[in-house]
């Protein structure tokens, strides 16, 4: 068995959760997820500013924090925070002086085939974290790995597993999928929140075992639960169709068997199968510039109000890519002023930063000037740049998947 | 009688680029046998007027149903003129929404 928490769900997310999991009880591998598709474009922007970054910088602060521990304990760290610099946070946790064998996973970004995009980005596999960590690595990053490989890797380093040991792949990917959020699983968002103490919920652990089957359980103390209704309800999230396909295994949703235990959920059963021949790719363009206020429309005439401010609006700066939501939050003859008010949500986006910033020049402007009892929930801002998603496939062999080792050595994965 | 179907289902959801996945499950086989039923694609659309082109997939093994809402989300979350742009609170939504069910299954 070899027993992986996470403590990370997010760039953002509880900055304690590293240390509260080496402390909180014993661990093989603590891994964190710092990447999403929105994560990629601020990163991006980043390192428009400064080439030296692109890597989730709390994720070095929490190593400076507690590396020593993790170190001392003999715990991993295994963590996508490299984004779109893996090297350069490989390069920056070794600053740290710690003399941790570090290693790193690179091959994900493919500017060069996507030169249009601001960030792009092949979702690699969990083989070239399995190198690192054969080669005795005590800290790996990568850039955009898929979620569940951050467990995949690890597990799959221990066991010796093979590529094509499908099933096995795709349990501890289920294991992964279940993790890859941090306390989605032990009962944060969870529907029936009334039934737990969601207070604090402990970060979640998957015990894998040689078969790929998983227990998933929390430290013993911590807050929250980990049950199969909380399990479920992350098997769920951002998932499509039930042959979830990643680049190593498609892992098969449709036969996860969830069993209560003592200490958790067991999951077991999951069928794999080959991938796909071909790696998803997450590109990020810049869409233009974005900006965007909220009128408050209190008491009667709310439609009519919300004509006015809107045809005030159009006049002074044009209609052209001006989106407008009138939510009917408002009730007759409330008793309170806020459920007597009704919010228009007035949205632009441009390709032009001028016109973004004209957007909240022109709506302070009718501030005596518009209807009765103007105001706005917060004055709107000069506008920001806003990114476009998009997903694109390559063949996986034209993507060179590499591990750098801690004595530097590069491994073709 | 009719409640809301978060009564006896739970619910998540979230972004993949410009769809949005919601998920929706029940804790009996009895309630899954119901919502496999009830809850079709077409009155997906009833209780959610706002969903365009969905698609939806079952998960006996898991008493849930997974709907792919495509498009929801415009150009991804960044882009998103949506009032909740990465579909977070979709869930939520869906299970406030009343339906009429059979008493024994509450």
């Amino acid at each position: 068995m070899i027993r992986i928490g996470n403590a990370s769900g997010f760039y953002g997310d509880r900055f304690a959760a590293v240390r509260e999991m080496l402390e909180g009880g014993d661990l093989h591998v603590l891994t964190g997820d710092y990447l999403a598709e929105l994560t990629m474009l601020i990163l991006g922007r980043d390192r428009m500013k400064d080439a030296n970054l692109g890597y989730a910088r709390t994720f070095l602060r929490q190593l400076e924090d507690a590396l020593g521990l993790a170190l001392e304990r003999g715990v991993k760290i295994v963590s996508n925070a490299g984004g779109l610099n893996p090297a350069g946070l490989a390069q920056a946790i070794d600053k740290l002086g710690l003399q941790a064998k570090i290693a790193y996973v690179t091959g994900d970004d493919l500017r060069p085939r996507f030169p249009e995009a601001l960030t792009a980005n092949a979702y690699l596999g969990a083989w070239g974290i399995a190198e690192c960590l054969k080669a005795g690595a005590d800290v790996v990053v990568t850039g955009r790995v898929t979620d569940a490989s951050l467990v995949v890797g690890p597990a799959a380093a221990h066991f010796g597993w093979d590529r094509d040991e499908w099933d096995k792949l795709a349990g501890a990917t289920v294991a992964g999928h279940v993790l890859e959020c941090g306390t989605q699983a032990t009962g944060g968002n969870y529907a029936f929140f009334t039934e737990i103490d969601a207070t604090r919920p402990g970060f979640p652990i998957a015990e894998v075992e040689a078969d790929g089957s998983a227990l998933i359980t929390k430290h013993d103390g911590t807050g929250g639960a980990v049950t199969v209704d909380t399990v479920t309800a992350q098997l769920l999230y951002e998932i499509g169709a039930p042959a979830y396909l990643g680049p190593d295994v498609t892992s098969h949703f449709d036969t996860i068997q969830l069993e209560d235990h003592p200490r958790g959920v067991r999951i077991s059963g999951t069928k794999g199968s080959p991938p796909p021949e071909t790696l998803k790719v997450c590109l990020n363009h810049l869409g233009g510039f974005r900006n965007s206020t909220t009128f408050v429309l209190c008491g009667l005439d709310v439609d009519r109000k919300a004509e006015l401010v809107r045809r005030q609006l159009e006049d002074a700066i044009g209609a052209d890519g001006l989106t407008w939501t009138l939510a009917r939050t408002d009730h007759d003859d409330a008793d309170t002023e806020e459920t007597a008010s009704a919010l228009l949500h007035a949205t632009i986006k441009t390709a032009d930063p001028k016109r973004a910033k004209a957007f909240s020049r022109a709506g302070i402007e009718l501030a005596l000037a518009s209807y009765p009892g103007f105001h706005v929930t917060a004055p709107p801002g000069d506008g920001t740049p806003y990114g476009v998603y998009k997903a694109a496939y390559v063949g996986r062999h034209e993507v060179r998947h590499q591990a750098v080792l801690p004595d530097g050595e590069v491994v073709e994965v | 009688m009719r409640v809301p179907l978060g009564a006896i289902a739970g619910a998540r959801s979230g972004d993949k680029g410009g769809d949005a996945n919601l998920g929706v499950w029940v804790r009996t086989d009895a309630q899954y046998a119901w919502l496999v039923g009830e809850l079709t694609v077409a009155r997906l659309k009833e209780l959610l007027p706002e969903a365009g082109e969905v698609d939806r997939h079952e998960l006996p093994n898991l008493r849930a149903l997974n709907f792919v809402l495509h498009g929801l989300l415009g150009e991804g979350v960044a882009s998103s003129t949506r009032f909740d742009p990465q579909a977070k609170a979709l869930g939520e939504w869906l299970r406030s929404r009343h339906v009429d069910l059979p008493e024994d299954l509450l």
